[in-house]
Protein backbone atom coordinates (compact mmCIF):
# COMPACT_ATOMS: atom_id res chain seq x y z
CA UNK A 1 0.00 0.00 0.00
CA UNK A 2 2.94 2.25 0.65
CA UNK A 3 4.09 1.73 -2.91
CA UNK A 4 0.61 2.63 -4.16
CA UNK A 5 0.64 5.84 -2.11
CA UNK A 6 4.05 6.82 -3.49
CA UNK A 7 2.84 5.98 -6.98
CA UNK A 8 -0.27 8.14 -6.71
CA UNK A 9 1.65 10.98 -5.14
CA UNK A 10 4.30 10.72 -7.85
CA UNK A 11 1.66 10.64 -10.58
CA UNK A 12 0.17 13.77 -9.11
CA UNK A 13 3.55 15.52 -9.01
CA UNK A 14 4.37 14.51 -12.56
CA UNK A 15 1.08 15.12 -14.26
CA UNK A 16 2.73 16.16 -17.51
CA UNK A 17 4.44 12.78 -17.76
CA UNK A 18 1.26 10.83 -17.18
CA UNK A 19 -0.75 13.03 -19.51
CA UNK A 20 1.84 12.32 -22.21
CA UNK A 21 1.81 8.59 -21.47
CA UNK A 22 -1.99 8.44 -21.70
CA UNK A 23 -1.79 10.52 -24.86
CA UNK A 24 0.64 8.07 -26.46
CA UNK A 25 -1.54 5.15 -25.40
CA UNK A 26 -4.58 6.65 -27.12
CA UNK A 27 -2.78 8.12 -30.13
CA UNK A 28 -3.08 5.02 -32.40
CA UNK A 29 -6.87 5.17 -32.04
CA UNK A 30 -6.80 8.64 -33.57
CA UNK A 31 -4.35 7.71 -36.32
CA UNK A 32 -6.42 4.59 -37.01
CA UNK A 33 -9.59 6.61 -37.54
CA UNK A 34 -7.83 9.37 -39.47
CA UNK A 35 -5.75 6.82 -41.40
CA UNK A 36 -2.38 8.44 -40.70
CA UNK A 37 -0.02 5.48 -40.11
CA UNK A 38 3.01 7.70 -40.66
CA UNK A 39 2.26 9.51 -37.41
CA UNK A 40 2.39 6.23 -35.50
CA UNK A 41 5.89 5.87 -36.78
CA UNK A 42 6.81 9.33 -35.56
CA UNK A 43 5.19 8.66 -32.20
CA UNK A 44 7.30 5.51 -31.80
CA UNK A 45 10.44 7.49 -32.62
CA UNK A 46 9.47 10.11 -30.05
CA UNK A 47 8.84 7.47 -27.39
CA UNK A 48 12.17 5.75 -28.10
CA UNK A 49 14.19 8.97 -27.96
CA UNK A 50 12.21 10.03 -24.90
CA UNK A 51 13.04 6.73 -23.21
CA UNK A 52 16.76 7.12 -23.93
CA UNK A 53 16.65 10.74 -22.76
CA UNK A 54 14.93 9.63 -19.54
CA UNK A 55 17.77 7.21 -18.95
CA UNK A 56 20.40 9.87 -19.52
CA UNK A 57 18.45 12.32 -17.35
CA UNK A 58 19.02 10.13 -14.29
CA UNK A 59 22.74 10.94 -14.40
CA UNK A 60 22.62 14.29 -16.19
CA UNK A 61 19.65 15.90 -14.49
CA UNK A 62 19.41 14.16 -11.14
CA UNK A 63 23.05 13.24 -10.55
CA UNK A 64 24.64 16.28 -12.21
CA UNK A 65 27.03 14.06 -14.17
CA UNK A 66 27.42 15.44 -17.69
CA UNK A 67 27.84 12.23 -19.66
CA UNK A 68 28.52 13.02 -23.29
CA UNK A 69 28.49 9.46 -24.55
CA UNK A 70 25.14 7.94 -23.81
CA UNK A 71 24.30 7.28 -27.46
CA UNK A 72 26.92 4.53 -27.20
CA UNK A 73 24.62 2.61 -24.85
CA UNK A 74 21.68 3.08 -27.21
CA UNK A 75 23.92 1.73 -29.97
CA UNK A 76 25.14 -1.24 -27.97
CA UNK A 77 21.53 -2.08 -27.13
CA UNK A 78 20.63 -1.95 -30.81
CA UNK A 79 23.63 -4.01 -31.87
CA UNK A 80 22.69 -6.64 -29.26
CA UNK A 81 19.62 -7.28 -31.40
CA UNK A 82 21.53 -7.19 -34.70
CA UNK A 83 24.36 -9.44 -33.56
CA UNK A 84 22.01 -11.96 -31.89
CA UNK A 85 20.04 -12.20 -35.11
CA UNK A 86 23.28 -12.64 -37.06
CA UNK A 87 23.88 -15.73 -34.95
CA UNK A 88 20.31 -16.94 -35.42
CA UNK A 89 18.80 -15.82 -32.14
CA UNK A 90 15.42 -14.23 -32.81
CA UNK A 91 13.71 -14.17 -29.44
CA UNK A 92 13.02 -10.53 -28.58
CA UNK A 93 12.93 -11.11 -24.83
CA UNK A 94 16.43 -12.51 -25.01
CA UNK A 95 17.52 -9.50 -27.09
CA UNK A 96 16.23 -7.18 -24.42
CA UNK A 97 17.91 -9.15 -21.64
CA UNK A 98 21.15 -9.09 -23.57
CA UNK A 99 20.89 -5.35 -24.18
CA UNK A 100 20.23 -4.75 -20.48
CA UNK A 101 23.11 -7.03 -19.48
CA UNK A 102 25.61 -5.67 -21.98
CA UNK A 103 24.79 -2.03 -21.23
CA UNK A 104 24.79 -2.68 -17.50
CA UNK A 105 28.24 -4.28 -17.65
CA UNK A 106 29.57 -1.61 -20.00
CA UNK A 107 28.07 1.13 -17.83
CA UNK A 108 29.78 -0.39 -14.80
CA UNK A 109 33.20 -0.40 -16.47
CA UNK A 110 32.89 3.05 -18.08
CA UNK A 111 31.28 4.50 -14.97
CA UNK A 112 33.91 3.03 -12.68
CA UNK A 113 36.70 4.55 -14.76
CA UNK A 114 35.08 7.84 -15.80
CA UNK A 115 33.53 8.74 -12.45
CA UNK A 116 36.96 9.09 -10.92
CA UNK A 117 37.06 12.40 -12.71
CA UNK A 118 34.56 15.24 -12.75
CA UNK A 119 33.68 18.37 -14.66
CA UNK A 120 35.20 18.79 -18.10
CA UNK A 121 37.36 15.67 -17.69
CA UNK A 122 34.31 13.52 -17.11
CA UNK A 123 32.67 14.96 -20.24
CA UNK A 124 35.76 14.22 -22.32
CA UNK A 125 36.26 10.69 -20.96
CA UNK A 126 32.65 9.66 -21.54
CA UNK A 127 32.92 11.10 -25.05
CA UNK A 128 36.16 9.20 -25.59
CA UNK A 129 34.60 5.88 -24.56
CA UNK A 130 31.64 6.53 -26.83
CA UNK A 131 33.95 7.28 -29.75
CA UNK A 132 35.91 4.09 -29.06
CA UNK A 133 32.71 2.07 -29.25
CA UNK A 134 31.60 3.97 -32.35
CA UNK A 135 34.81 3.11 -34.21
CA UNK A 136 34.74 -0.43 -32.88
CA UNK A 137 31.42 -1.00 -34.64
CA UNK A 138 32.60 0.88 -37.74
CA UNK A 139 35.50 -1.55 -37.96
CA UNK A 140 33.40 -4.72 -37.45
CA UNK A 141 32.99 -5.64 -41.11
CA UNK A 142 31.23 -8.84 -40.13
CA UNK A 143 28.32 -6.81 -38.82
CA UNK A 144 28.18 -4.42 -41.72
CA UNK A 145 30.83 -1.96 -40.55
CA UNK A 146 30.04 1.55 -41.65
CA UNK A 147 26.99 0.46 -43.64
CA UNK A 148 25.28 -1.20 -40.72
CA UNK A 149 23.14 -4.31 -40.81
CA UNK A 150 19.48 -4.88 -41.43
CA UNK A 151 17.36 -6.40 -38.74
CA UNK A 152 14.16 -8.40 -38.67
CA UNK A 153 11.58 -7.41 -36.17
CA UNK A 154 12.23 -9.71 -33.26
CA UNK A 155 9.84 -12.44 -32.18
CA UNK A 156 8.34 -11.86 -28.80
CA UNK A 157 6.72 -15.27 -28.38
CA UNK A 158 3.38 -13.87 -27.29
CA UNK A 159 3.73 -10.64 -29.21
CA UNK A 160 4.33 -10.90 -32.95
CA UNK A 161 5.88 -7.60 -33.94
CA UNK A 162 4.88 -7.76 -37.59
CA UNK A 163 1.55 -6.44 -36.49
CA UNK A 164 2.60 -2.73 -36.41
CA UNK A 165 0.52 -1.70 -33.41
CA UNK A 166 2.07 -4.44 -31.27
CA UNK A 167 5.50 -2.89 -31.63
CA UNK A 168 3.93 0.45 -30.80
CA UNK A 169 2.49 -0.85 -27.56
CA UNK A 170 5.64 -2.77 -26.68
CA UNK A 171 7.57 0.49 -26.91
CA UNK A 172 4.85 2.24 -24.96
CA UNK A 173 4.99 -0.39 -22.23
CA UNK A 174 8.77 -0.06 -21.97
CA UNK A 175 8.41 3.71 -21.70
CA UNK A 176 5.64 3.51 -19.12
CA UNK A 177 7.46 0.91 -17.02
CA UNK A 178 10.70 2.87 -17.12
CA UNK A 179 8.84 6.05 -16.16
CA UNK A 180 7.31 4.40 -13.11
CA UNK A 181 10.62 2.76 -12.21
CA UNK A 182 12.43 6.10 -12.45
CA UNK A 183 9.69 7.74 -10.42
CA UNK A 184 10.36 5.30 -7.59
CA UNK A 185 14.12 5.57 -8.01
CA UNK A 186 14.32 9.35 -7.76
CA UNK A 187 12.13 9.34 -4.66
CA UNK A 188 14.04 6.54 -2.95
CA UNK A 189 16.88 7.24 -0.57
CA UNK A 190 19.27 6.30 -3.37
CA UNK A 191 17.71 8.92 -5.64
CA UNK A 192 17.76 11.57 -2.95
CA UNK A 193 21.45 10.93 -2.27
CA UNK A 194 22.10 11.21 -6.01
CA UNK A 195 20.42 14.62 -6.02
CA UNK A 196 22.33 15.64 -2.90
CA UNK A 197 25.55 14.74 -4.72
CA UNK A 198 24.58 17.06 -7.56
CA UNK A 199 23.98 19.84 -5.07
CA UNK A 200 27.15 19.39 -2.99
CA UNK A 201 29.26 16.28 -3.31
CA UNK A 202 31.81 17.03 -0.59
CA UNK A 203 28.98 17.71 1.86
CA UNK A 204 27.50 14.27 1.15
CA UNK A 205 30.88 12.82 1.93
CA UNK A 206 31.14 14.82 5.15
CA UNK A 207 27.73 13.39 6.12
CA UNK A 208 29.24 9.91 6.03
CA UNK A 209 28.34 8.58 2.58
CA UNK A 210 30.90 7.73 -0.09
CA UNK A 211 29.53 9.30 -3.29
CA UNK A 212 31.22 6.99 -5.82
CA UNK A 213 29.03 3.87 -5.34
CA UNK A 214 25.89 5.98 -5.68
CA UNK A 215 27.18 7.65 -8.84
CA UNK A 216 28.24 4.35 -10.41
CA UNK A 217 24.89 2.74 -9.61
CA UNK A 218 23.07 5.67 -11.17
CA UNK A 219 25.29 5.45 -14.22
CA UNK A 220 24.61 1.73 -14.64
CA UNK A 221 20.82 2.14 -14.36
CA UNK A 222 20.95 4.99 -16.84
CA UNK A 223 23.04 2.94 -19.29
CA UNK A 224 20.58 0.02 -19.02
CA UNK A 225 17.58 2.22 -19.81
CA UNK A 226 19.42 3.58 -22.86
CA UNK A 227 20.23 -0.01 -23.85
CA UNK A 228 16.55 -0.94 -23.63
CA UNK A 229 15.69 2.03 -25.84
CA UNK A 230 18.38 0.91 -28.28
CA UNK A 231 17.11 -2.68 -28.49
CA UNK A 232 13.60 -1.47 -29.28
CA UNK A 233 14.99 1.13 -31.66
CA UNK A 234 16.62 -1.64 -33.68
CA UNK A 235 13.30 -3.47 -34.01
CA UNK A 236 11.52 -0.26 -34.97
CA UNK A 237 14.09 0.82 -37.54
CA UNK A 238 14.72 -2.75 -38.81
CA UNK A 239 18.26 -1.61 -39.31
CA UNK A 240 21.25 -0.62 -37.21
CA UNK A 241 24.43 1.20 -38.12
CA UNK A 242 27.16 2.95 -36.13
CA UNK A 243 25.38 6.21 -36.91
CA UNK A 244 23.04 5.48 -33.98
CA UNK A 245 25.99 5.95 -31.62
CA UNK A 246 27.58 8.94 -33.30
CA UNK A 247 28.51 11.66 -30.81
CA UNK A 248 25.93 14.02 -32.30
CA UNK A 249 23.29 11.52 -31.12
CA UNK A 250 24.58 11.93 -27.57
CA UNK A 251 24.29 15.67 -28.06
CA UNK A 252 20.75 15.26 -29.35
CA UNK A 253 19.77 13.40 -26.17
CA UNK A 254 21.27 16.18 -24.07
CA UNK A 255 19.44 18.86 -26.07
CA UNK A 256 16.16 16.97 -25.61
CA UNK A 257 16.67 16.87 -21.84
CA UNK A 258 17.68 20.51 -21.54
CA UNK A 259 14.80 21.54 -23.78
CA UNK A 260 12.31 19.57 -21.70
CA UNK A 261 13.74 20.32 -18.28
CA UNK A 262 16.80 18.93 -16.50
CA UNK A 263 16.16 16.79 -13.45
CA UNK A 264 12.41 16.41 -13.97
CA UNK A 265 10.64 13.16 -14.73
CA UNK A 266 8.43 14.66 -17.42
CA UNK A 267 11.11 16.80 -19.05
CA UNK A 268 12.84 14.24 -21.30
CA UNK A 269 9.61 12.94 -22.80
CA UNK A 270 8.16 16.42 -23.27
CA UNK A 271 11.49 17.48 -24.77
CA UNK A 272 11.43 14.55 -27.20
CA UNK A 273 7.87 15.40 -28.25
CA UNK A 274 8.71 19.04 -28.96
CA UNK A 275 12.14 18.33 -30.47
CA UNK A 276 10.93 15.74 -32.97
CA UNK A 277 7.72 17.58 -33.80
CA UNK A 278 9.73 20.71 -34.56
CA UNK A 279 12.08 18.62 -36.68
CA UNK A 280 9.06 17.33 -38.59
CA UNK A 281 7.01 20.50 -38.85
CA UNK A 282 9.63 23.21 -39.34
CA UNK A 283 10.69 22.06 -42.83
CA UNK A 284 7.04 22.05 -43.87
CA UNK A 285 6.48 25.52 -42.48
CA UNK A 286 9.65 26.79 -44.12
CA UNK A 287 8.47 25.29 -47.36
CA UNK A 288 5.40 27.51 -47.27
CA UNK A 289 6.98 30.65 -45.80
CA UNK A 290 10.32 30.68 -47.58
CA UNK A 291 10.45 27.88 -50.15
CA UNK A 292 14.01 28.58 -51.25
CA UNK A 293 15.26 28.16 -47.68
CA UNK A 294 13.24 25.03 -46.83
CA UNK A 295 16.35 22.90 -46.69
CA UNK A 296 17.86 25.22 -44.12
CA UNK A 297 15.09 24.81 -41.54
CA UNK A 298 17.77 24.36 -38.89
CA UNK A 299 18.40 28.11 -39.10
CA UNK A 300 15.08 28.49 -37.31
CA UNK A 301 15.41 25.35 -35.18
CA UNK A 302 18.68 26.46 -33.54
CA UNK A 303 17.46 29.86 -32.34
CA UNK A 304 14.28 28.26 -30.95
CA UNK A 305 16.38 25.90 -28.83
CA UNK A 306 18.62 28.75 -27.71
CA UNK A 307 15.59 30.86 -26.81
CA UNK A 308 14.20 28.08 -24.62
CA UNK A 309 17.51 27.67 -22.83
CA UNK A 310 17.90 31.42 -22.34
CA UNK A 311 14.38 32.42 -21.40
CA UNK A 312 12.73 29.36 -19.91
CA UNK A 313 14.61 28.50 -16.75
CA UNK A 314 14.22 24.79 -16.23
CA UNK A 315 13.27 24.18 -19.87
CA UNK A 316 9.71 23.55 -20.99
CA UNK A 317 8.87 21.95 -17.64
CA UNK A 318 9.94 25.24 -16.05
CA UNK A 319 7.31 26.96 -18.22
CA UNK A 320 4.72 24.33 -17.31
CA UNK A 321 5.42 24.86 -13.61
CA UNK A 322 5.26 28.63 -14.00
CA UNK A 323 1.88 28.36 -15.68
CA UNK A 324 0.49 25.97 -13.09
CA UNK A 325 2.12 27.98 -10.31
CA UNK A 326 4.21 25.19 -8.91
CA UNK A 327 7.90 25.13 -8.17
CA UNK A 328 8.84 21.48 -8.19
CA UNK B 1 37.73 12.04 22.11
CA UNK B 2 39.71 14.29 19.78
CA UNK B 3 43.38 15.12 20.14
CA UNK B 4 45.35 17.35 17.76
CA UNK B 5 49.11 17.27 18.08
CA UNK B 6 51.28 19.77 16.20
CA UNK B 7 48.92 19.69 13.24
CA UNK B 8 50.16 21.29 10.02
CA UNK B 9 47.97 21.78 6.96
CA UNK B 10 47.32 24.19 4.11
CA UNK B 11 46.19 24.75 0.57
CA UNK B 12 48.62 24.19 -2.28
CA UNK B 13 51.85 26.00 -1.54
CA UNK B 14 50.25 28.09 1.21
CA UNK B 15 50.67 26.56 4.63
CA UNK B 16 47.98 27.72 7.02
CA UNK B 17 48.43 25.64 10.18
CA UNK B 18 51.88 25.57 11.79
CA UNK B 19 51.44 23.19 14.69
CA UNK B 20 47.98 23.30 16.23
CA UNK B 21 47.55 21.27 19.40
CA UNK B 22 44.49 20.93 21.56
CA UNK B 23 42.20 18.21 22.83
CA UNK B 24 38.54 17.63 23.53
CA UNK B 25 37.50 15.20 26.24
CA UNK B 26 34.23 13.28 26.09
CA UNK B 27 31.30 15.46 27.07
CA UNK B 28 33.34 18.65 26.92
CA UNK B 29 32.63 21.78 24.95
CA UNK B 30 35.68 23.49 23.48
CA UNK B 31 35.75 26.74 21.55
CA UNK B 32 38.13 27.78 18.83
CA UNK B 33 38.60 31.52 18.47
CA UNK B 34 40.65 33.85 16.36
CA UNK B 35 40.42 36.56 13.74
CA UNK B 36 39.58 35.85 10.15
CA UNK B 37 42.29 33.99 8.27
CA UNK B 38 43.98 32.54 11.36
CA UNK B 39 43.14 28.94 10.49
CA UNK B 40 39.90 28.08 12.29
CA UNK B 41 38.07 26.63 9.31
CA UNK B 42 41.28 25.05 8.04
CA UNK B 43 41.60 23.28 11.40
CA UNK B 44 38.03 21.99 11.09
CA UNK B 45 38.56 20.84 7.52
CA UNK B 46 41.71 18.99 8.55
CA UNK B 47 39.91 17.30 11.44
CA UNK B 48 37.15 16.31 8.99
CA UNK B 49 39.65 14.84 6.54
CA UNK B 50 38.75 17.33 3.83
CA UNK B 51 42.33 18.64 3.82
CA UNK B 52 45.34 16.35 4.02
CA UNK B 53 47.38 16.35 7.18
CA UNK B 54 50.88 17.64 6.39
CA UNK B 55 52.45 17.25 9.79
CA UNK B 56 51.62 16.22 13.33
CA UNK B 57 48.79 13.86 14.16
CA UNK B 58 45.07 13.81 14.87
CA UNK B 59 43.67 11.18 17.18
CA UNK B 60 39.92 10.78 16.62
CA UNK B 61 38.17 8.49 19.10
CA UNK B 62 41.44 6.62 19.70
CA UNK B 63 42.22 6.18 16.01
CA UNK B 64 45.17 8.22 14.74
CA UNK B 65 45.47 6.61 11.30
CA UNK B 66 46.32 9.38 8.83
CA UNK B 67 44.63 9.68 5.44
CA UNK B 68 41.13 8.63 6.45
CA UNK B 69 38.43 9.71 3.98
CA UNK B 70 35.94 12.23 5.31
CA UNK B 71 33.02 9.83 4.93
CA UNK B 72 34.85 7.33 7.16
CA UNK B 73 35.42 10.05 9.76
CA UNK B 74 31.77 11.07 9.61
CA UNK B 75 30.79 7.44 10.16
CA UNK B 76 33.24 7.20 13.04
CA UNK B 77 31.19 9.92 14.72
CA UNK B 78 32.15 13.43 13.65
CA UNK B 79 29.17 15.60 12.78
CA UNK B 80 30.10 18.86 11.10
CA UNK B 81 27.84 21.89 10.79
CA UNK B 82 29.82 23.69 8.11
CA UNK B 83 30.43 27.38 7.64
CA UNK B 84 27.73 28.80 5.38
CA UNK B 85 25.34 25.98 6.37
CA UNK B 86 25.56 24.20 2.99
CA UNK B 87 22.02 22.92 2.99
CA UNK B 88 21.18 20.68 0.05
CA UNK B 89 19.13 23.35 -1.66
CA UNK B 90 17.41 20.94 -4.09
CA UNK B 91 16.19 18.61 -1.34
CA UNK B 92 13.28 19.18 0.99
CA UNK B 93 13.70 19.60 4.74
CA UNK B 94 12.59 15.99 5.28
CA UNK B 95 15.04 14.70 2.70
CA UNK B 96 17.88 16.81 4.12
CA UNK B 97 17.27 15.19 7.50
CA UNK B 98 16.20 11.62 6.82
CA UNK B 99 18.70 10.79 4.08
CA UNK B 100 21.67 10.94 6.40
CA UNK B 101 20.16 9.40 9.50
CA UNK B 102 22.47 6.95 11.18
CA UNK B 103 21.96 5.21 14.51
CA UNK B 104 24.55 5.77 17.21
CA UNK B 105 27.61 3.53 17.02
CA UNK B 106 27.50 2.86 20.73
CA UNK B 107 24.90 3.53 23.36
CA UNK B 108 21.42 4.72 22.63
CA UNK B 109 20.32 6.47 19.48
CA UNK B 110 19.32 9.85 20.81
CA UNK B 111 18.51 11.59 17.53
CA UNK B 112 15.74 10.55 15.20
CA UNK B 113 13.49 12.60 12.95
CA UNK B 114 11.11 13.10 15.86
CA UNK B 115 13.64 14.24 18.43
CA UNK B 116 15.34 16.59 15.96
CA UNK B 117 11.98 18.15 15.06
CA UNK B 118 11.18 18.48 18.76
CA UNK B 119 14.43 20.39 19.14
CA UNK B 120 13.56 22.67 16.19
CA UNK B 121 9.75 22.93 16.02
CA UNK B 122 10.15 25.56 13.28
CA UNK B 123 11.37 22.86 10.92
CA UNK B 124 8.29 20.76 11.53
CA UNK B 125 6.23 23.45 9.79
CA UNK B 126 8.59 23.45 6.80
CA UNK B 127 8.98 19.71 6.17
CA UNK B 128 8.00 19.77 2.49
CA UNK B 129 9.86 22.97 1.62
CA UNK B 130 13.00 22.90 -0.48
CA UNK B 131 16.19 23.82 1.34
CA UNK B 132 16.56 27.06 -0.62
CA UNK B 133 13.10 28.24 0.46
CA UNK B 134 14.12 28.55 4.10
CA UNK B 135 15.23 31.62 6.00
CA UNK B 136 18.83 31.81 7.18
CA UNK B 137 17.84 30.84 10.70
CA UNK B 138 15.81 27.87 9.53
CA UNK B 139 18.68 26.77 7.31
CA UNK B 140 21.00 26.91 10.31
CA UNK B 141 18.59 24.83 12.37
CA UNK B 142 18.39 22.38 9.49
CA UNK B 143 22.19 22.21 9.24
CA UNK B 144 22.44 21.44 12.96
CA UNK B 145 19.56 18.98 12.79
CA UNK B 146 21.11 17.26 9.80
CA UNK B 147 24.38 16.81 11.69
CA UNK B 148 22.54 15.51 14.76
CA UNK B 149 20.71 12.94 12.62
CA UNK B 150 24.02 11.13 12.25
CA UNK B 151 24.13 10.78 16.05
CA UNK B 152 27.66 12.17 16.20
CA UNK B 153 30.00 11.54 19.09
CA UNK B 154 31.59 14.92 18.41
CA UNK B 155 29.63 17.84 17.02
CA UNK B 156 31.62 20.57 15.27
CA UNK B 157 30.00 23.92 14.53
CA UNK B 158 31.78 26.37 12.25
CA UNK B 159 30.33 29.89 12.63
CA UNK B 160 26.87 28.59 13.40
CA UNK B 161 25.48 31.99 14.37
CA UNK B 162 27.04 34.05 11.60
CA UNK B 163 24.65 36.30 9.72
CA UNK B 164 21.60 35.52 11.85
CA UNK B 165 19.20 37.89 13.61
CA UNK B 166 19.97 38.32 17.33
CA UNK B 167 16.85 36.45 18.43
CA UNK B 168 17.68 33.47 16.22
CA UNK B 169 21.27 33.56 17.46
CA UNK B 170 20.04 33.28 20.99
CA UNK B 171 17.92 30.27 20.02
CA UNK B 172 20.99 28.58 18.54
CA UNK B 173 23.04 29.30 21.69
CA UNK B 174 20.24 27.95 23.89
CA UNK B 175 20.09 24.86 21.73
CA UNK B 176 23.85 24.30 22.06
CA UNK B 177 23.62 24.71 25.82
CA UNK B 178 20.91 22.04 25.86
CA UNK B 179 23.03 19.70 23.76
CA UNK B 180 25.98 20.21 26.06
CA UNK B 181 23.85 19.55 29.12
CA UNK B 182 22.75 16.31 27.44
CA UNK B 183 26.39 15.23 27.33
CA UNK B 184 27.20 16.02 23.69
CA UNK B 185 30.89 16.72 23.00
CA UNK B 186 31.16 19.93 21.02
CA UNK B 187 33.81 21.93 19.19
CA UNK B 188 32.44 25.37 18.44
CA UNK B 189 33.87 28.19 16.36
CA UNK B 190 32.37 31.62 16.75
CA UNK B 191 33.13 35.31 17.08
CA UNK B 192 30.82 36.00 20.03
CA UNK B 193 33.23 35.76 22.96
CA UNK B 194 30.61 36.40 25.63
CA UNK B 195 28.38 33.57 24.46
CA UNK B 196 31.34 31.22 24.03
CA UNK B 197 32.57 31.98 27.55
CA UNK B 198 29.14 31.02 28.89
CA UNK B 199 28.89 27.84 26.81
CA UNK B 200 32.34 26.29 26.50
CA UNK B 201 34.55 24.84 29.24
CA UNK B 202 37.80 25.32 27.43
CA UNK B 203 38.96 27.86 24.87
CA UNK B 204 41.72 27.91 22.28
CA UNK B 205 42.82 31.06 20.50
CA UNK B 206 44.40 30.68 17.07
CA UNK B 207 46.84 33.22 15.70
CA UNK B 208 48.60 32.68 12.38
CA UNK B 209 48.09 28.94 12.42
CA UNK B 210 49.16 28.33 16.01
CA UNK B 211 47.31 27.99 19.29
CA UNK B 212 48.61 30.99 21.21
CA UNK B 213 46.42 30.69 24.26
CA UNK B 214 44.33 28.01 25.97
CA UNK B 215 42.34 28.17 29.14
CA UNK B 216 38.97 27.95 30.80
CA UNK B 217 36.22 30.52 30.80
CA UNK B 218 37.34 32.10 34.08
CA UNK B 219 40.83 32.68 32.70
CA UNK B 220 39.36 34.08 29.47
CA UNK B 221 37.21 36.56 31.35
CA UNK B 222 40.07 37.46 33.72
CA UNK B 223 42.35 38.69 30.97
CA UNK B 224 40.71 41.39 28.84
CA UNK B 225 44.04 41.88 27.08
CA UNK B 226 43.51 38.56 25.28
CA UNK B 227 40.45 39.82 23.51
CA UNK B 228 42.04 42.99 22.24
CA UNK B 229 45.32 41.33 21.30
CA UNK B 230 44.03 38.27 19.47
CA UNK B 231 40.39 38.79 18.73
CA UNK B 232 39.77 42.52 18.34
CA UNK B 233 39.25 43.94 14.93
Amino acid sequence: MDALRIFLDGANRNRTLFVLLVGFALFPIYTGIADLPFWNDLAMRIMLLGLAAMGLNLVLGYGGMVSFGHAAFVGVGAYCVGISQYYGLFNGWIHILMALGACGALGLVIGYLALRTSGIYFIMITLAFAQMLFFLFVSLEQFGGDDGMSIDRAEFIIIDLWEPLRLYYLIWAALALSSVLLMFIVRSRFGVVLQAIRSNESRVEAMGLAPLPFKITGYVISAMICGLAGALFASWQEYVSPDIMHWTRSGELMIIIILGGLGTLSGPLLGAVVFLLLEEILPEVMHVVAPSYAENWMIVFGPILIAVVLFARGGLMGLVHQMTGRRR
Amino acid sequence: MLRLHEVEAGYGSAQVLFGVSFAIEAGACVSLMGRNGMGKTTTVRTIMGQLPLRGGSIDRFGDATPGRESFELARAGIGLVPEGRQIFSNLTVVENLSTFHRPARDGETLWTMDTVLDLFPRLRERLGHAGNNLSGGEQQMLAIGRALMTNPRLLILDEATEGLAPIIRQQIWDCLAMLKAAGQSILVIDKNIGALARLADHHCILEKGRVVWQGDSAALRADPQLTSRYLGV
